[in-house]
């Protein structure tokens, strides 16, 4: 009984948020809508217990001396791997952002590709006027939508 | 005399200037292995290794056996004892950057910069003068600023209330969704909830430094999870950034036993800041166990904040959005989440304003990712859907200056009640009047104040309450909840969840000569509520109870019921609940045990408050009536 009781108590002293792992982006391929949701653990055991772990899987995958988006590459090409793989990793919310006009997600593109801040408004009405060139079908890929957005500059 | 003459001269002095010119050879790296003489001897002089920032950096810790770092990765140690032993560590750390190979400056580049300033080292005589590929990366990236995120509590799960901290540092060219964002976080792959909990209190995973873009923290907080978040800007000047930087450079990829009680994400967070600024009281402050929350007040008491943010979660975000389209928005707005209007526009006749059906399908499409991540809809029909959505709201155009809707700032978090709670009042039972205290070490009660925390949660660990009863003159334990955890989480149009509860722990209950005795209780439940304008939060539970002990007969007693109440906050200091209990008790010790309950907290101040109970209860058939009066102190 006092086993028991001691094992509530311990299994009850948890708070940790949900359990995640951060899918590294494919930059060949690109991502597709919905590709990069984080599941949490979401059973009633882990809800009473609210048992979680804080959310790396393995090592981290950025590191800041060692991450992936800051490689010794020549500047451009740096660049557009930066774009990739942040349209990769943000597909759905700069999605909703572009059809809106407006938002961080679509701001942080925006500073990303170097638009200067004069000529933001406009970049971001053409990007919403053409949302169907740029999310052309259902399976559209981060890269698609890169070069869509490129081939409206 | 004879003068040394002629070339014999000469040439023994030329022989003899080669001779000493070979003989200095060697010395030339004599004279190194002397310049890293001197640096060891000018450390032992100024007692390095007593200082504050070496303990800093080494994350040491005075104890009752000596000093120790809190750190267990021994590739954290140049010296084989370097754990224990500051002195051998700076030693062994001295010498490693006298070696020609090189590499221990990058890795240890926060002990080296300190190093270099303290001793006046000269670079040019040792074979690496920095960590090059570090400069290069500040370069790139000019660190402006760092915040201290606080991802709070999430919906239904009130034990997430004691929420999260981490850090991100901004970028001069970047905007906030690239910050650096650098949190403590236990690696596992357990997802066996509760050998998940042991394993984490007694330090069986390791912890490491985990650095991620923001946006990859926000895609889990803020977008999975549904956590609000909190954005505390700190006030650390570059050079404190960029010592900072240098030791989570230091940190990467080196773990240390994660203790969910004492070495938890805030406090390994302390190492980081104190690094910044040593001058920081935080690491060393005696403690048990470091809330996120407190961490916070922590850092606000050294006068690190200069402001805060509030960045809303998807559910919030959702139901802000929703409380200000009107209805006939609503229902499309579920509509266009389920699938329906296959062909024809949604918008047909509806009358509604080109800003109404901004907001119609704004929350469409923040819905729909919410039923995306409960795994509501596949992939497949996601992506259909919301391209479908998002295209119907390009047509729209943009909102133009005002924001389309606003989400009302919560209270601060920091500024809300303490963790825990005193409290100390009397009563009256039928005619026995009593002395009552309390003792609650965390965290937040149903009729506690609401500010800074979420409403309808409720967690309680260890809270104790002693009666000293004028009659027998006797003081006695009343009850001791191990746990007592409510979650009511309204349910409306978008959002069904279960509310539930559970509660276990000492409590009294009557026997059969009406003697009121100590059993081990087991209770949960779960039900539903719903959140009104006039009757605040309203819930109804079915509950089951289980309860063991000498005074029922079988020595147990197992039963269920519900119970039903309402929570209204009638202004910023009045919040009352109302509520009735039933169970009968059928196996075991059979009996009937019902109680209607009336409590009012009035708040005097954030950490002051007044309680006044009145119930009436029946158990057996037989009736008492209790009134009382508590004074909370929170600390």
């Amino acid at each position: 009984m006092k086993r028991f009781i001691m094992a509530i108590v311990l299994v009850c002293f948890m708070a940790l948020p949900a359990s995640v792992c951060f899918a590294v982006n494919q930059q060949n391929t690109g991502c597709g809508l919905g590709t990069i949701i984080m599941k949490g653990n979401d059973g009633l055991i882990f809800q009473v217990l609210a048992v979680t772990t804080n959310g790396t899987c393995g090592n981290q995958t950025f590191g800041i001396t060692s991450g992936t988006l800051d490689c010794d590459k020549p500047a451009k090409l740096a660049s557009r791997e930066r774009i990739n793989t942040y349209v990769a990793e943000n597909m759905d919310n700069l999605a909703s952002d572009i059809a809106k006009g407006q938002g961080e997600y679509l701001n942080t593109l925006a500073v990303l590709m170097e638009v200067p801040e004069g000529t933001r408004s406009d970049f971001y009405s053409r990007l919403q006027n053409n949302f169907s060139n740029i999310y052309t079908n259902n399976d559209v890929t981060s890269i698609d939508v890169v070069n869509n957005i490129e081939a409206l500059l | 005399m004879r003068r040394c003459g002629g070339h014999i001269c000469r040439i023994s002095f030329f022989f003899v200037s080669i001779l000493s010119c070979v003989i200095q050879g060697p010395d030339v790296f004599a004279m190194e292995r002397g310049y890293l003489d001197q640096v060891l001897e000018s450390a032992v002089r100024q007692r390095l290794y007593e200082d504050r920032y070496w303990y800093v950096l080494l994350h040491y810790k005075e104890g009752f056996l000596g000093t120790e770092s809190v750190i267990d990765d021994p590739a954290f140690f140049l010296a084989p004892d370097g754990k224990t032993n500051p002195v051998s560590e700076m030693e062994a750390t001295i010498r490693a950057f006298f070696d020609p190979a090189g590499d221990e400056v990058c890795r240890f580049v926060a002990r080296f910069e300190w190093l270099k300033e303290r001793l006046r080292l000269d670079t040019d005589r040792l074979p690496v003068s920095g960590c090059a590929s570090l400069e290069a990366f500040i370069n790139r990236n000019s660190p402006v600023s760092v915040t201290l995120v606080f991802p709070m509590s999430h919906l239904n799960s009130p034990a997430s209330m004691f929420g999260h901290t981490l850090i991100t540092i901004e970028t001069a060219q970047k905007t906030k969704l690239l910050a650096y964002s650098v949190s403590y976080s236990a690696v596992s792959r357990e997802t066996f909830g509760p050998l998940f909990a042991v394993k984490g209190i007694f330090g069986f995973y390791p912890g490491y430094y985990a650095v991620l873009p923001y946006y990859a923290k926000l895609q889990q907080y803020s977008d999975v999870d549904h956590r609000d978040i909190w954005e505390y800007s700190l006030n650390l000047t570059i050079p404190e950034i960029r010592r900072m930087l240098l030791h989570i450079r230091e940190m990467e990829a080196i773990y240390s036993d994660y203790y969910f009680f004492g070495e938890n994400c805030s406090y390994m967070l302390f190492f980081l800041l104190e690094a910044a600024r040593p001058t920081l009281q935080l690491s060393d402050k005696p403690h048990t166990w470091v809330i996120p929350l407190d961490s916070i007040r922590m850092v606000k008491e050294q006068g690190m904040i200069t402001g805060a943010s509030y960045r809303p979660s998807r559910t919030t975000k959702i139901k802000s959005l929703a409380s200000q389209t009107p209805m006939p928005g609503k229902e499309i707005a579920l509509g266009l989440a389920r699938g329906e209007y296959k062909d024809q526009g949604p918008f047909l006749d509806t009358g509604l304003s080109k800003q109404e059906k901004m907001k119609t399908c704004e929350l469409a499409g923040e819905y729909l990712q919410y039923l995306y991540t409960k795994d509501k809809v596949t992939e497949k029909t996601y992506q259909g859907r919301f391209l479908k959505i998002l295209k119907m709201r390009s047509s729209l155009g943009i909102s133009g200056g005002e924001s389309l809707y606003s989400i009302s700032e919560p209270v601060r978090p920091e500024k809300g009640h303490l963790s825990n709670r005193f409290a100390l009042g009397c009563g009256v039972n039928n005619d026995d009047v009593f002395a009552d205290f309390r003792l609650r070490p965390s965290y937040h009660d149903l009729t506690d104040n609401n500010d800074g925390y979420i409403e309808g949660a409720q967690l309680i660990f260890g809270a104790t309450k002693l009666r000293y009863y004028d009659k027998t003159g006797s003081l006695r334990l009343e009850s001791f909840d191990i746990v007592d955890i409510f979650s009511l989480s309204p349910a409306d149009m978008f959002f069904h969840p279960v509310s539930w509860k559970i509660k276990t722990g000492l409590t009294r209950v009557a026997d059969k000569d009406n003697d009121e005795r100590l059993v081990y209780e087991l209770n949960p439940g779960g039900g539903l509520s719903f959140k009104g304008d006039t009757l605040g939060l309203v819930y109804m539970m079915l509950e089951t109870d289980v309860l063991i002990g000498s005074a029922l007969e079988h020595d147990n007693a197992a039963g269920m019921g519900g119970s039903a109440g309402l929570i209204k906050t009638i202004d910023r200091s009045l919040k009352v609940h109302f509520g009735i209990k039933d169970i009968y008790y059928g196996l075991g010790d059979t009996f009937n045990s019902f109680e209607a309950f009336a409590n009012a907290n009035i708040t005097i101040d954030p950490n002051k408050a007044m309680m006044l109970n009145a119930s009436r209860n029946r158990t057996r058939d037989i009736y008492s009536t209790e009134v009382s009066v508590l004074w909370n102190i929170f600390f």
